[in-house]
């Protein structure tokens, strides 16, 4: 994190009463122009660092930095930054034309360029044809849409997007995706996205700050964070789902003891049937398609593999070889 | 599987004896007699004629109509900020607060009137009108915040955020985007509120004097004296004028989900 | 998430006008009043109390109005427990005229509604009228300015308190659970008593806490059809304030009907919290 961060949040610490914090000691950087998600299940903080950024919730301690300036306690009207909720929030009594409006209508920009710039918002959203209907007469999708062009029409420094797709449905919300993406790209605009989901995460973000209790327990590229998990806690939520302890399984998979690791951990697809020095017996066996999916039973514990259709000939009950290769396994602290 | 009748028998009983007075009043007002008698062995309108002659109601009608109003808004001005500040802030005893505004409720309201007259208007030394407004508007508190309240309980607060991030300031975000969505909740509770303190008795009825009268206690001064139909036909009009009145606001504003 | 932000100077300066309105304008007077029963001669006493149960005039009206409140609470909660279960189960068309019927009472002056018992009640009123011709009985009942007709005018007037309480509560009974009584082999009356009853308690609390200090406060019903002989309460409340000037008194009564009132509310709402946090 260095001083040329677009947005910069230091040593901040949140909390909704006087108890317990939610958020403790955060430090973040995000860069000008860039997506960054910040992923992590329910109650991890995510949703409240967010809110704190827009100025919804003052923090007990720490800072927050935008384009140089402090705007720690700057009130939520003042900071020019949007907002994209998960229930959409919007006006209810009002047009599509007029929610878009409504920001633009608090700065008091003039009439022309105001219908101007509405409707360019909502040709890049494809609703220009929608912008006299009200929110109860639109779908989710639609609404959706419209709580985004209302966000970005007031050219705001940052976007900042709470679990907006998680109320559509799977196809809609792939869909959503991709046109998110491309805004963001066409408008230069700095995203902050809030999510759950990590395949969402993986898809859309340059970078992804994964969150734990109110902490960061790692951040990196898509890339970096998906192939190289640190924690067990990132490599279970990223999907690396046989996680072993070191000490355990060290021997027999032919990896050093030690080295300040705790743990070791493999992605299913990384698991080798067929052949190996490991004895292990399909407790279950799942069909998926393209793939199939093993759950087998060892003497370390349970292990899931996934291989193709045509290498998938065993059955559940039946004893069979495997190995976890030592190049393939992710070694984690904690 | 056989469904017993009791209830809806009992229902039917309950709901004849609620409505069937009405129905007695309703014929009496067209009643030709001259006196009370049920039923009327002919009908005209001169109980309507006399009603609009007797001084007495077209004066307690015109005090009734405008403490109605006037207490209704007072009540509405300073029981909406009451519902908003509840709903929306931490605020230390609360509960207290909020016994205290519903005290005007609990308290019998005979009581209230009689406190209001003794040390209000006659030991203070204020108008009786004041004490009856006082009296009034501390009753439809109660109401206009609990309604208000319901009404605003089901708007999201994320809407009010929105509009924050937007750049609306605390102002400007209530009478933009707050205020027009509990509209119904607002008109509801007005609605309760005036017809509440047009039928008023108790509070009313120690806060009687020259010129100072609501139109119910003259009705019942009136039927201390007189025992003809001329009552019947009041209430008929104005069963009529409630009836009406609601049902006028109800497709304006459409208020019965807040009911 | 909390959904409140901490109390801020925003949120009192919403708050003061109401609550100094009330402060101000409408606490002192009535806790003066309460407190002038306490004032015997130049100190304080119950002195005040002691003279008015005393009487047993005073005594027996206090007694009356409580067994008629009494009354009329177990009436309406009899007649109206069936009546709110048929409210539930009428077909939902009918369901808003119905309610609207309910409501109607509730709209107009008790001034209208006691007067129609005085038309129907009367001597020479409807019910009179029809006993004596169709022969059942040789002269007219003497009902109105007995407690017999406070009783019936009340019920009427508290009715819809108590109706619209149960059927509030039973609209709030969790969807499928009638059905899911019936599934298991129910009887009708097995499903009101083990499932019905013990679910919409609270609402029979507070109809019946309506009711009850509605009847204990209520003026018109016993002024217009009790007549002198039937003094209940607020009648007694009157006269002592409007008619002798007997102010001692009149702060006495009204000290005796907010403490029973306000007991009535503590005691039964007290407990029907107690049951609901256990449940």
């Amino acid at each position: 994190m260095n001083m040329s961060d677009f947005l910069s949040l230091e040593n901040l610490t949140l909390a909704y009463t006087k108890g317990t914090a939610v958020v403790e000691g955060l430090h973040l950087g995000v860069a000008e122009g860039e997506l960054v998600s910040l992923l992590g299940p329910s109650g991890c903080g995510k949703t409240t660092t967010m809110r704190a950024i827009a100025g919804l919730l003052v923090p007990r301690a720490g800072t927050v930095h935008l384009a140089g300036q402090d705007i720690t306690h700057l009130p939520a009207n003042k900071r020019d930054i949007g907002l994209v909720f998960q229930s959409y929030a919007l006006f209810p009594h009002l047009s599509t034309f007029e929610n878009v409006a409504f920001g633009l209508r608090m700065r008091r920009v003039g009439k022309d360029e105001l219908a101007h710039r509405v409707m360019e918002a909502l040709r890049t959203v494809g609703l220009a044809d929608f912008a006299e209907r009200l929110p109860a007469q639109l779908s989710g999708g639609q609404q959706q849409r419209v709580a985004l062009a209302r966000a970005f029409v007031i050219r705001p420094r940052l976007l900042l997007l709470d679990e907006p797709l998680s109320n559509l449905d799977a196809k809609l919300r792939l869909e959503m995706r991709a046109e998110l993406r491309r805004i963001q790209r066409e408008l230069g605009i700095t995203m902050l996205y809030v999510t759950h989901d990590q395949g969402e995460a993986l898809a859309l973000s340059d970078r992804i700050v994964i969150m734990r209790l109110g902490k960061i327990e790692q951040m990196g590229t898509p890339e970096e964070v998906y192939a190289k998990p640190k924690t067990s806690f990132v490599a279970q939520f990223m999907g690396w789902d046989n996680l072993y302890p070191l000490e355990t399984i060290a021997g027999v998979v032919g990896l050093p003891a030690s080295a300040g690791y705790t743990h070791a951990s493999w992605r299913p697809e990384a698991v080798l049937i067929g052949s190996g020095n490991l004895q292990g017996r399909v407790l279950a066996r799942t069909y998926q398609g393209q793939s199939v999916e093993y759950l087998l039973e060892s003497p370390f514990g349970s292990v899931k593999a996934v291989v193709a259709v045509e290498q998938a000939q065993w059955h559940e009950g039946q004893t069979l070889n495997f190995a976890l290769p030592a190049e393939k396994a992710a070694l984690l602290k904690g | 599987m056989r469904e017993s009748r009791f209830p809806i028998v009992m229902l039917g009983m309950a709901l004849l004896f609620l409505v069937g007075p009405f129905v007695v009043v309703f014929i009496s007002a067209f009643s030709g007699d001259r006196t009370l008698a049920f039923p009327p062995s002919s009908f005209s309108l001169q109980w309507f004629a006399k009603v609009l002659t007797v001084e007495a109601f077209q004066a307690s009608f015109v005090t009734s109509m405008w403490l109605g109003v006037l207490s209704t808004l007072l009540a509405l001005l300073m029981g909406i900020p009451v519902a908003y500040a509840l709903a929306r802030y931490q605020v230390p005893g609360a509960e207290v607060i909020r016994v205290i505004l519903t005290s005007p409720l609990i308290l019998p309201a005979l009581v209230v009137g009689l406190a209001l007259l003794r040390y209000f208007v006659l030991i203070g030394n204020n108008s009786i009108s004041f004490g009856l407004l006082i009296g009034h508007t501390a009753l439809l508190l109660p109401y206009a915040v609990r309604v208000v309240s319901a009404s605003l309980a089901n708007l999201s607060r994320d809407i009010e955020d929105a509009a924050h991030s937007l750049g609306a300031n605390r102002l400007q975000t209530f009478f933009r985007v707050v205020l027009p969505n509990i509209r119904g909740g607002v008109a509801a509770a007005g609605v309760l509120a005036f017809i509440t303190s047009f039928n008023q008795v108790p509070v009313s009825l120690f806060l009687t004097g020259p010129g100072v009268s609501t139109l119910p206690i003259q009705m019942l001064l009136y039927m201390e004296y007189t025992y003809d139909p001329t009552i019947a036909a009041l209430s008929t009009l104005l069963i009529l004028f409630s009836i009406l009145f609601v049902l006028l606001t109800e497709r304006l504003l459409g208020i019965s989900k807040y009911v | 998430m909390l959904s409140q932000s901490p109390a801020r100077l925003a949120a009192w300066i919403l708050l003061s006008p109401a609550l100094l309105f009330v402060a101000v304008f409408f606490l002192p007077p009535v806790i003066a009043l309460l407190l002038e029963s306490f004032h015997v001669g130049q100190t304080y006493g119950l002195q005040n109390y002691l003279t008015f149960f005393a009487d047993d005039f005073n005594r027996e009206v206090y007694w009356r109005t409580l067994w008629i409140s009494l009354l009329v609470t177990l009436v309406s909660a009899l007649v109206c427990y069936p009546a709110a279960y048929a409210v539930l189960k009428i077909n939902p068309r009918w369901r808003g005229l119905i309610i609207g019927l309910i409501i109607l009472p509730l709209m107009t002056s008790p001034v209208a509604r006691t007067y129609t018992w005085l038309v129907v009640l009367g001597r020479e009123g409807i019910v009179n009228k029809s006993l004596v011709e169709t022969g059942l009985l040789q002269e007219p009942l003497r009902i109105l300015f007995t407690e017999w007709a406070v009783f019936i005018g009340l019920l009427q007037l508290m009715m819809p308190l108590m109706l619209l309480s149960l059927v509030s509560a039973m609209e709030n009974l969790p969807k499928d659970v009638v059905p899911a009584a019936r599934s298991l082999g129910a009887s009708e009356g097995q499903v009101f008593w083990r499932v019905i009853l013990p679910l919409t308690r609270e609402g029979l609390v507070v109809g019946g806490t309506l009711v009850f200090t509605g009847c204990v406060t209520a003026y018109v019903t016993p002024a217009l059809l009790g007549g002198p002989r039937v003094t209940m309460l607020a009648t007694l409340l009157y006269q002592k304030a409007g008619v002798t000037v007997d102010y001692a008194a009149a702060a006495v009564i009204s000290a005796v009907m907010l403490l029973t009132t306000l007991l009535v509310n503590f005691l039964l709402r007290g407990r029907a919290v107690k049951t609901a946090r256990a449940a």
